[in-house]
């Protein structure tokens, strides 16, 4: 509902200033800084040694196993990295689980969305039923999925879904495929429930004049719904996309990588915790964030103003 | 505003409060802190306790629990011998973990007057996966092997078949399956490790050096394709364990599985009908003249070399792995003793019925994966690679270059894996 | 208005779809619970035995012995502590990016998003090394520090799109009747972000509810700050080669019953929320 401008106080109080800012403004700027305070150094405090400590790793040959042979490795390790054509596989794997997982869970999620906020009875019972695929353990879901498609102790391979003996993780395309519903089917209800803020935002009596001027409910959906969802889409697209991108807990339980299903973040996994390579693995690292804040610019450009904090400044 | 602020002013002091009570111990002067897995049969808590008791108050053992799974383990292992964590006294090692840990710096070697009792009447193969450099680095504990499980009533003539081929032959006749693993995963090592040792073949000849002669490992990745692409593959091979491996032969379904003898007391409490059919023998041969090579597993226990308790430590050991205690973990939980002596002790017969002889040939022939060497995780990852999946595993030429690609890459410990 | 018999049916047949697809395997779940280690591998949905052994193994030894109790205990609390911190101080931080002016803004947010999207693996070794330092590994305090980084900025987007919602002009006029910034928001903002508020709340409690990488890095046993899915990683089958299925299943069942009983009582409180948002002119 950003369409109607508030009246700039704060600006108009201070263009008429030449000199300096008046006191509302500079007691505004002071009570930001203080409510903003907590929360950043919480987050600065706790996270500046690690990432700090894994960038400089990234720049140094460090092998745990082999003590002795520590020293400087400039950027040695992202040339293994970036030369090596597991690495842009791997790449090319998260990037297909990452687009085809959210594109999925937008459109169910949208659904699942305006049923909670349109539905006429049962919203409790949506509502509930729907927050708890979000609510299970990342890893016992993996694991449940697993156990129902695995050949030897899954049920899937006596029903309808597939008729013959079908070994689920044998093949890179089957094994995405469960990979990919498992994440769908636990992420979803964030999207939902993401979706559905935004959706209550919206006026009613929009619909209502839509509906007198004889707009059907696909018009009134694309052009009044959407539209002014935009933030919200906005704020869920990014978050799920981003997170979707680091997609670790399925597919370690599920196949381990194999069938060339991994992810960037289990082949970081992979260099770090199974090799001790620390360089190798900080600089894997490094390069995951690198793409992970390319996509968050990527949003904000092609949302534009939506997301919240680029605007009026 | 402010009864917002003291809110949460309050909570933070809970919290803090909370996490003073949720500090961990270090334990006295005497407690000697004992990072193994928990063995579900709880042999090694027993013996420990005992060992405790008898040490008339010099030492007490206090176990610090790790997670099941051996990477789970070696992870936090990994992580707090990094940091050089002085709580770390007596760590259960898996036996491939030995090579990296002491070229890490991490392990205290076994001293003069415990290398004695330590390696006394033990089988040679397992006192190898326990020496670092010809130095004896850990001290093995308890041992374990893969046998031959297969159907008595469904081999011809009672006995299964020597060979691999074989096998896979009289399995397809009859439309029964082979069990075996085959996952991405260490297992599948085991696996490809015994079918080159057992043609003949090595993987390295020393930490960096890739031998994989071509003959034998050639026969070798035969026999594996084989496995992986004949009728009596089961269908979830490839991403087959120990645990699918035994459900697998549970069911019936099956007629051979290598496997520990885990599946034997399982095999009696959840499928009394099969296991009244079931027999084991030595690991099945690649070729009919040459002996096979079973894979070796176990647990060795090694002292940190950051601990403050070293002397107490060893004398721990010392009692841990007496002819008694071995005996007590073997009754417990089915793990067979280092010691080759114990095999003729009646009630080590009466664990193993029937069996334990064949156990005992198992361990003494056994084939140990190569954990002297430092880059072990490398070599694993590498060999997994160039194997796995089975199902699509390619003609020995061709498989045989990838194989050898891979393993060289991972000597080198280069690139990415 | 009519609700003709079409219409009713196109809703039950979606929602009953929707929560079918939500719960089934939930209800897979429900059933490897129930299966014995012998019938774990049969193949069957609906188990050919049904026993309760799984969960009586759970709870067996009371706190002290049990696997699972005191696990559970710790989660609830480490859950709730932690999220509870992390709205107010996110709603501190939403507010002031919202509606006041101030250089940095982007800063704050953008690099609030950026720490949260490092891959976790790289954090958690320095973690580990930092907190046994500070003598706060296996603690409360020691997961929940970084369950707070972690979830702040998911916090502070949700309450900053929902605090830019409201009507700007409700604070000008208690400005204008003489309120400070702070009774401002206390009075007037509060009430109206309490939907907003409950929304990250719930996405809060979640994230700390679920998560498994810290919680098996940062403790180590039950009587420090170990959460049930580091506790599931520790369940012992029969043997070292068994996993406990059955055991990690029924834990799971339980461990999301607090989830619906959760969400179930929130709920009403979002119901209400929302829709009074919704009706506003």
């Amino acid at each position: 509902m950003s369409t109607a401008a508030p009246p700039q106080v704060g600006a108009a109080a201070e263009k008429p200033q030449k000199v300096g800012l008046t006191e509302r403004a500079r007691a505004e700027r002071k009570l930001a800084w203080m409510l903003c305070a907590p929360a950043v150094l919480m987050m600065v405090l706790v996270t500046a040694y690690p990432i700090g400590y894994a960038l400089w790793l990234s720049l140094q040959k460090k092998d745990l196993r082999f003590p002795d042979e520590t020293g400087f490795a400039g950027l040695d390790n992202y040339a293994t990295v970036l030369g090596s054509g597991l690495w842009w596989k791997v790449v090319g794997n998260t990037v297909f689980i990452t687009v085809v997982s959210v594109i999925i869970e937008l459109i169910l999620g949208m659904i699942i969305a305006l049923v909670m906020h349109r539905a006429i009875f049962g919203r409790g019972a949506v509502r509930t039923s729907v927050l708890i695929p979000y609510g299970i353990v990342t890893v016992v879901a993996a694991f449940a999925w697993f156990y129902a498609f695995d050949p030897g102790t899954g049920f899937v391979n006596d029903t309808f879904l597939s008729p013959d003996d079908k070994a689920w993780f044998g093949g890179r395309g089957s094994a995405l495929t469960v990979i990919i519903l498992a994440e769908v089917w636990k992420t979803t209800p964030f999207m939902a429930l993401l979706l559905l803020a935004g959706l209550t935002t919206i006026d009613e009596g929009l619909y209502e004049a839509a509906r007198v001027d004889g707009a059907s409910a696909w018009q009134r959906f694309t052009r009044i719904t959407l539209p002014l969802m935009k933030p919200a889409i906005a704020v869920a697209l990014l978050f799920r996309t981003l997170d979707a991108f680091r997609v670790f807990d399925s597919i370690f339980v599920m196949t381990r990588g194999a069938q060339d299903t991994q992810s960037v973040s289990i082949l970081g996994y992979d260099q770090l915790i199974s090799r001790l390579n620390l360089g190798l693995g900080s600089a894997v690292s490094v390069l995951i964030f690198i793409m992970v804040l390319a996509i968050a610019f990527l949003f904000v450009k092609g949302f534009g103003a939506s997301v919240p904090g680029q605007e009026d400044s | 505003m402010l009864s917002r602020v003291s809110l949460a002013a309050v909570l933070v002091a809970l919290a803090v409060a909370l996490s003073a009570c949720g500090g961990s111990s270090g334990g006295g002067s005497k407690t000697l802190n004992f990072y193994i897995f928990n063995e579900p049969g709880g042999g090694p808590q027993k013996v420990a306790q005992e060992c405790s008791k008898q040490s008339g108050g010099k030492y007490d053992i206090e176990f610090k629990f790790l997670p099941n799974q051996a990477d789970a383990q070696r992870e936090q292992l990994v992580r707090r011998l990094g940091a050089e964590d002085e709580s770390v006294d007596l760590i259960g090692m898996d036996v491939i973990w030995t090579g990296e840990f002491a070229n890490a710096g991490w392990l205290e070697p076994v001293p003069e007057d415990v290398v004695g009792p330590a390696s006394s009447k033990v089988f040679q193969s397992v006192l190898n996966t326990a020496k670092f450099e010809d130095r004896l680095m850990v001290v093995p504990i308890w041992s374990n092997t893969q046998l031959l499980w297969y159907r008595k009533d469904k081999v011809p003539g009672g006995k299964p078949p020597a060979t691999w081929d074989q096998m896979i032959d009289v399995a397809e006749k009859q439309n029964l399956k082979i069990n075996i693993q085959a996952n991405r995963y260490e297992g599948l090592v085991v696996l490809a490790n015994a079918m080159i040792l057992s043609a003949g073949g090595k993987i390295v000849n020393g930490p960096t050096e890739v031998a994989l002669p071509e003959e034998p490992t050639k026969r070798a990745l035969e026999v594996m394709r084989r496995l992986g692409t004949s009728k009596a593959a089961p269908t979830g091979i490839d991403t087959s364990n120990e645990d699918t491996a035994r459900l697998g032969f549970e069911t019936g379904d099956s007629i051979f599985m290598v496997n520990y003898p885990f599946v034997y007391t399982s095999a009696k409490e959840n499928a009394p009908k099969i296991f009244k059919e079931m027999g084991a023998a030595v690991y099945p041969r690649v070729d009919a003249d040459k002996e096979p090579k079973p894979p070796l597993g176990g647990i060795n226990i090694g002292v940190s070399k950051f601990s403050k308790k070293k002397d107490l430590a060893f004398e721990a050991i010392r009692c841990m792995i007496k002819a008694e205690n071995q005996v007590t973990i073997a009754k417990m939980g089915g793990l067979p003793p280092v010691r080759e002596d114990l095999y003729d002790d009646p009630e080590v017969q009466k664990i193993y019925p029937g069996f334990a002889d064949v156990l005992r040939e198992s361990i003494d022939k056994a084939g140990p994966r190569p954990s002297e060497s430092p880059a072990y995780t490398d070599l694993s990852l590498g060999i997994q690679r160039g194997v796995h999946p089975l199902t699509k595993l390619g003609a020995p030429d061709e498989a045989y270059d990838k194989l050898h690609d891979y393993v060289e890459q991972a000597v080198k410990r280069e690139g990415l894996l | 208005m009519k609700r003709g018999t079409r219409e009713y049916t196109i809703w039950s047949v979606g929602i009953f779809a929707i929560v079918i697809a939500a719960l089934f395997p939930v209800f897979w779940l429900v059933m490897l619970s129930f299966k014995t280690p012998a019938t774990v591998g049969d193949g069957r949905l609906w188990p050919k035995e049904f026993t309760l052994d799984n969960y009586d193994a759970l709870f067996t030894g009371g706190l002290d012995k049990s696997p699972f109790l005191q696990p559970l205990i710790n989660s609830i609390l480490i859950a709730l502590i932690a999220t509870t911190i992390a709205i107010v101080l996110a709603s501190f931080t939403a507010y002031a990016i919202a509606r006041l002016s101030f250089p940095g803004k982007s800063l704050v947010l953008g690099g609030s998003l950026a720490i949260a999207m490092f891959p976790p693996i790289s954090v958690v070794g320095p973690l580990f090394d930092m907190w046994r330092a500070l003598h706060i590994y296996d603690t409360y305090i020691g997961l929940i520090i970084p369950y707070l980084t972690f979830a702040l900025p998911l916090a502070i987007y949700t309450l900053v799109a929902f605090f830019r919602e409201i009507p700007w002009e409700l604070e000008q006029a208690a400005a204008v009747d003489g309120a400070t910034p702070m009774q401002a928001f206390r009075k007037v903002i509060i009430p109206l972000a309490a939907p907003g508020m409950f929304t990250a709340a719930i996405l809060v409690f979640i994230f700390c509810w679920n998560d498994f990488l810290f919680a098996i890095t940062l403790t180590s046993s039950k009587e420090g700050a170990q959460t049930v899915p580091a506790a599931l990683a520790f369940f012992t089958g029969e043997s070292q080669f068994t996993a406990p299925t059955g055991n990690i299943a029924a834990a799971a069942v339980l461990v999301t019953i607090p989830i619906i009983l959760f969400v179930l009582f929130f709920q009403r409180r979002i119901v209400a929320g929302l829709t009074a948002g919704a009706v506003k002119g």
